[in-house]
């Protein structure tokens, strides 16, 4: 399959399906509120347990609990922290077994999702990407988790950011808890910025800043360009999504309808073509796709490019990149950016008790401070990194502490990351039927990276008539 | 002439069931039938699980829709969505434009390369076997390997025409070239065994037929006209419809060269839409339909070619 | 070669033509080890650079330093052998389905001729009007999910095998080459008392294997070729088919180790090729048109 290999955070980005952004802030209203006190009688309906579902559960009851992503063999560190995580677990719940199912690749490769779905196969507890919902409740596949997932039974629930929780909901039923998340930031090459007189702890903040310094870093030559986008497989959409949201931009309105085709739209389309055409600063070689970019500023032949936190790591554990390298700050613009993530549903018809396991599992692993994966000390003496900005959902206090932790325990150096942690920027959800809306934008996006006459504005009213169409079409 | 090897079939066919003997009887039939069924039973059950129950899933698929959970009737919506679908008309004209430089190249190139090859008294197993080489390989090898050959910047291809003194193109970068450069790269990969099955026609040609056309003053050129094509006319008519219903159903070729879609869409291919509703889209209704449109295209072509491929030994 | 052919012997006989004919000869020759074997040792050599050699502007002919981790990586990053190994097993195991399956129902076809033979044999070549690709998705979420069985056959041979049967052509150039064996051998063999599994195995069979070498080839080739229906059904990494382990590999390498992979991906095929080349050649061209 074609999206067998790449890393997960890709999809993150990338597989969305509803998730509106207007519905995303009425249900990041609700999920603060703990008193959904009506129990729960949606399409899931608890079908053997007769217990209330706010009431925790009781660690006498027998339950197995499947469960995937668990890491591989190969990622030994990691697979010996999940064992310990399940010890300390059942000191608490001893009747839990916790069933772990791990795959060599990534936790999710969207055709065997699909396929698990499709057969309904998937494990009690299936991991999934925030943009996944509306496919999973299409193929009747999560359990309407609402009445269990508390402040008793999420304990963090408060210093969750709303937005975060919101993503798992539709019609204000919840189906699911976040693991991580992740804002689009920009990433830097250290070294080029160095060579190029510029300063790498001052990534740009602007996108004339862009423009300027990808000129800088081009002028190096040798093949070595400034700027990097992507404009294929539907990631050139993607990230145009990204551009439009930093200048305060929409693509989707809330009316349902295109909302690029405007001076913004023009304006992100104009920079991309002048960096490329008038001041060739972006490479000849076009039509990149994820994965390609991360190559190029690995192989110090690029300087910078549209990232997540956690692409740092995946080219340190792919392709041979090293940490200091590489830096990222906020994304240029910074009136809001792209934002997404992954998380864990529960399998329609899971009985009550299997679902209040499965949220006390999620919690103690996912969701809780100082535990789980958010044990920084142990991760940093298991040799992983620390240091990612990502996951990055809890606010307030707890957030600092969290913070504080990390940096106290981080095994690469976190001031790289100083620029993007500084300046918090809102984050903003992708546009519903993502990727059939990207694909028409990536047309465009192609267009002023591949044809030096491109005609702007004839592009955006062309992939507005496209995108209404797609929209209209439900 | 492709069959040129096979015995040809018997002239008699024996009415079936004529040879049995009368006194057989009632159990003898059932019994013939029933090993006969035996035999045929392995491969029946396959084609039933995977070819004809698929067939009658197409067609649902293309008039249902699922949502939330429950599958229902779409009636004609889906083929609508498709026809509405600003990227179908696209895909279609690019499939087409595919198509068509795939048979000038593709077809016409390998048959002269056969004809050329014929000739040579030396050498020829060795050439044989460079055109028949890339056919071999695995086809992600050579088309990744086509990628790095049509970049831009560090590419082969723009190397050689800069020693040539040509001015450097886009290849696949350019809405211009881009389609042109996928065909260059399928030619490269498929031609050999085109050009095989074209070498072994032309050594059915009796040499007389030159002879005769030569003591006409015919020419280079008229005697492959009008002995050359003639003589091969079968096995040319039947790579042609092949060549027809293999390339509109491109897609590997495109989707590694140039991520799919191409620049400005411009290598989209009909199939490659398919699988981005199908396995990106999570619209399988729209897979359907789309792929209920090119079936009732390319049918007439394949109905051609299993009628001409029945015919060709007799 | 002694038939005679477009160029009269005489025209090659005299000088001019002797001339012309060494300098085409001599032409195309240098043409076509650069257009076929040109671009293998591309592979070999950018194989051996470094990531930043590899694309460097103007690109170097000769590698400046040899990097031959990159083949020792790129062997270990995508377990090159097994992919190899799935490979082939995926291959032969489908030749002997279709070598199975596929003789058996050509042979009754053809010689026991059932009731509603005619009608099955319809059935079947009507599925080669039916384009490959417009049956990827039903037959998709058929493999997904196999109705009665009620199985998944994703990541599992069968989704290869299985459904490698269903080849009708190979089927229609059996049934052909069946047709063409005399009457009179088959009843022969049954006045002596044989059964039809018998007259299958020692009368047809032995005569037929031209044929069946053309039929294997076909399916070997086949399953050695495809790349979207392996992409589909075998997504685990662990089973996956050379074609596909290259294109996954593809995304998540540096340049220099992926073209590492790609020239030792196409050795073993120019081992087989030059082992089997005359099976493959006479195969093909006595097979006619598919490959």
């Amino acid at each position: 399959m074609r999206r067998t290999s790449f890393s997960p955070a890709r999809q993150i980005r990338r597989t969305a399906v509803g998730a509106l952004a207007g519905a995303l802030a009425l249900t990041a209203l609700a999920a603060c509120g703990t008193s959904s006190s009506d129990s729960g009688n949606g399409d899931s309906k608890p079908g053997t347990g007769s217990s209330d579902p706010a009431a925790p559960l009781d660690p006498k009851t027998k339950v197995d609990l499947t469960i995937d992503c668990m890491p591989p063999a190969a990622k030994a560190a990691e697979l010996k922290e999940w064992k310990q995580d399940v010890a300390t677990f059942n000191r608490t719940y001893p009747n839990v077994k916790i069933v772990g199912r791990s795959t060599p690749g990534q936790c999710e490769e969207p055709p065997r999702f699909t396929a698990a779905l499709k057969a309904k196969s998937q494990p009690d507890v299936f991991y999934s990407y925030f943009t996944d919902l509306q496919q999973v409740l299409d193929n009747n596949g999560a359990a309407d988790i609402s009445a269990y997932v508390t402040d008793k039974s999420v304990p963090a629930l408060n210093s969750i950011d709303p937005a975060v929780m919101g993503v798992y909901k539709k019609d204000g039923k919840m189906y699911g808890l976040p693991t991580s998340n992740y804002q689009m930031g920009i990433m830097i090459n250290r070294k080029l910025f160095q060579r190029a007189g510029l300063d790498p702890d001052r990534p740009p903040t602007t996108w004339e800043e862009v423009r300027t310094d990808s000129q800088a870093i081009a002028k190096l030559g040798g093949g070595v360009y400034g700027y990097g986008e992507y404009s294929a497989e539907n990631t050139g959409g993607w990230h145009f999504t990204a551009a439009m949201y930093s200048l305060g931009g929409d693509v989707v309105g809330s009316d349902g309808r295109a909302a690029f085709d405007n001076a913004t739209g023009k304006q992100v389309l104009q920079q991309l073509h002048d960096m490329r055409w008038t001041d060739r600063s972006m490479s000849q070689t076009q039509l990149l796709k994820w994965g390609d970019l991360q190559k190029q500023i690995t192989a110090d032949k690029l300087g910078m490019f549209l990232a997540a936190p956690d692409d740092i790591a995946y080219m340190v554990q792919q392709l041979g990149a090293k940490y200091e390298n590489f830096g990222m700050g906020p994304i240029p613009g910074g009136k809001a950016t792209l934002t997404g993530g992954n998380g864990y549903m529960i399998k329609q018809g899971s009985s009550p008790d299997k679902i209040k396991a499965a949220i006390a599992w999620l919690n103690f692993k996912n969701l809780s401070p100082g535990k789980g994966q958010f044990e920084w000390a142990r991760t940093k003496a298991d040799q992983l990194p620390v240091g990612v900005p990502q996951p990055n959902f809890f606010t307030g206090d707890v957030k600092a502490a969290d913070l504080k932790s990390r940096t106290d325990n981080a095994t690469m150096p976190v001031a790289n990351f100083a620029p993007y942690l500084a300046k918090p920027i809102p984050g903003k959800a992708e546009p519903p039927k993502a990727q059939e809306v990207y694909k028409v934008l990536d047309n465009a996006m192609s267009a002023v990276l591949t044809n030096k006459d491109a005609d702007i504005a004839k592009l955006l009213s062309t992939a507005r008539t496209q995108v209404d169409q797609v929209l209209a079409n439900q | 002439m492709s069959a040129s090897t096979l015995p040809t079939r018997e002239a008699t066919r024996p009415h079936p069931g004529a040879e049995l003997p009368r006194q057989s009887g009632f159990a003898r039939a059932l019994r013939r039938n029933l090993t006969a069924h035996g035999f045929l039973i392995g491969a029946v059950l396959c084609f039933a699980f995977f070819s004809w129950y698929p067939m009658v899933r197409e067609f649902l698929l293309a008039f249902q829709k699922t949502k939330d959970g429950r599958t229902t009737w779409a009636g004609w919506s889906n083929l609508s969505y498709v026809f509405h679908d600003p990227a179908f008309w696209q895909a279609w004209r690019n499939t087409l434009l595919f198509t068509g430089l795939a048979l000038v190249l593709g077809f016409v190139l390998p048959f002269l390369v056969a004809v050329l090859l014929n000739e040579f008294r030396h050498g020829q197993g060795y050439l044989r076997l460079l055109v028949y080489l890339p056919v071999m390989l695995p086809p992600v090898a050579s088309v990744l390997l086509f990628k790095y050959f049509y970049d831009p910047g560090y590419g082969l291809f723009n190397r050689v025409f800069e020693l040539l003194g040509l001015p450097a193109q886009q290849w696949l970068q350019s809405t211009d070239t881009a389609m042109l450069s996928v065909v260059i790269a399928a030619t490269w990969m498929n031609m050999g065994s085109a050009t095989l099955v074209y070498l072994a026609a032309l050594q059915g040609i009796p040499g007389e037929l030159y002879e005769a056309a030569e003591l006409d003053g015919a020419g280079l050129l008229r005697k492959i006209w009008h002995v050359t094509v003639p003589q091969t006319r079968l096995v040319l008519s039947l790579m042609f419809l092949m060549q027809i219903i293999a390339t509109m159903q491109v897609f590997t070729e495109p989707f590694l060269l140039t991520n799919g879609a191409g620049p400005e869409g411009s290598t989209t291919t009909v199939v490659y839409l398919i699988y981005q509703y199908a396995f990106n889209f999570n619209n399988y209704g729209g897979a359907a339909a789309l792929g209920l449109c090119l079936l009732v295209l390319l049918a007439g072509f394949s109905a051609a070619y299993v009628r001409l491929s029945r015919d060709s030994d007799g | 070669m002694s038939t005679r052919t477009l160029i009269s012997p005489a025209t090659l006989g005299r000088t001019r033509g002797k001339v012309v004919y060494w300098t085409v000869f001599g032409l195309v020759m240098l043409l076509f080890t650069l257009v076929f074997v040109g671009p293998l040792y591309w592979m070999a050599v950018n194989g051996l650079k470094s990531t930043e050699e590899f694309t460097r502007i103007p690109p170097t002919l000769v590698p400046h330093g040899v990097h031959t981790d990159n083949f020792t990586n790129a062997w270990r990053v995508m377990d090159f052998a097994k992919l190899l190994l799935n490979t082939l097993w995926y291959a032969f195991g489908a030749l002997a389905f279709q070598l199975v399956l596929d003789v058996a129902a050509a042979y009754s076809l053809s010689k026991l001729r059932p009731v509603f033979g005619k009608a099955i044999l319809g059935m079947m070549l009507a599925t080669l009007m039916i384009p490959a690709a417009v049956l990827v998705v039903p037959q998709y979420l058929t493999v997904l999910d196999v109705p009665i069985f009620q199985r998944n056959l994703l990541n599992t041979p069968w989704a290869i095998w299985l459904p490698s049967v269903t080849n009708a052509f190979n089927i229609f150039l059996l049934k052909r080459f069946f047709d063409s064996i005399p009457r009179e051998l088959l009843d022969a063999a049954s006045i002596d008392g044989a059964s039809p599994l018998r007259t299958l195995r020692s009368v047809v069979l032995p005569i037929s294997r031209p044929i069946l070498g053309v039929v294997s080839i076909f399916a070997v080739v086949g399953v050695w070729k495809d790349f979207l229906w392996p992409m589909l059904t075998l997504p685990d990494p662990t089973k996956q088919t050379l074609n596909v382990g290259i294109y996954s590999l593809a995304q998540g390498v540096p340049e220099n180790w992926l073209t590492a992979a790609l020239a030792m991906a196409s050795i073993p095929t120019l081992l087989i090729f030059v082992v089997f080349q005359r099976n493959i050649m006479s195969g093909l061209t006595a097979g006619g048109l598919k490959g």
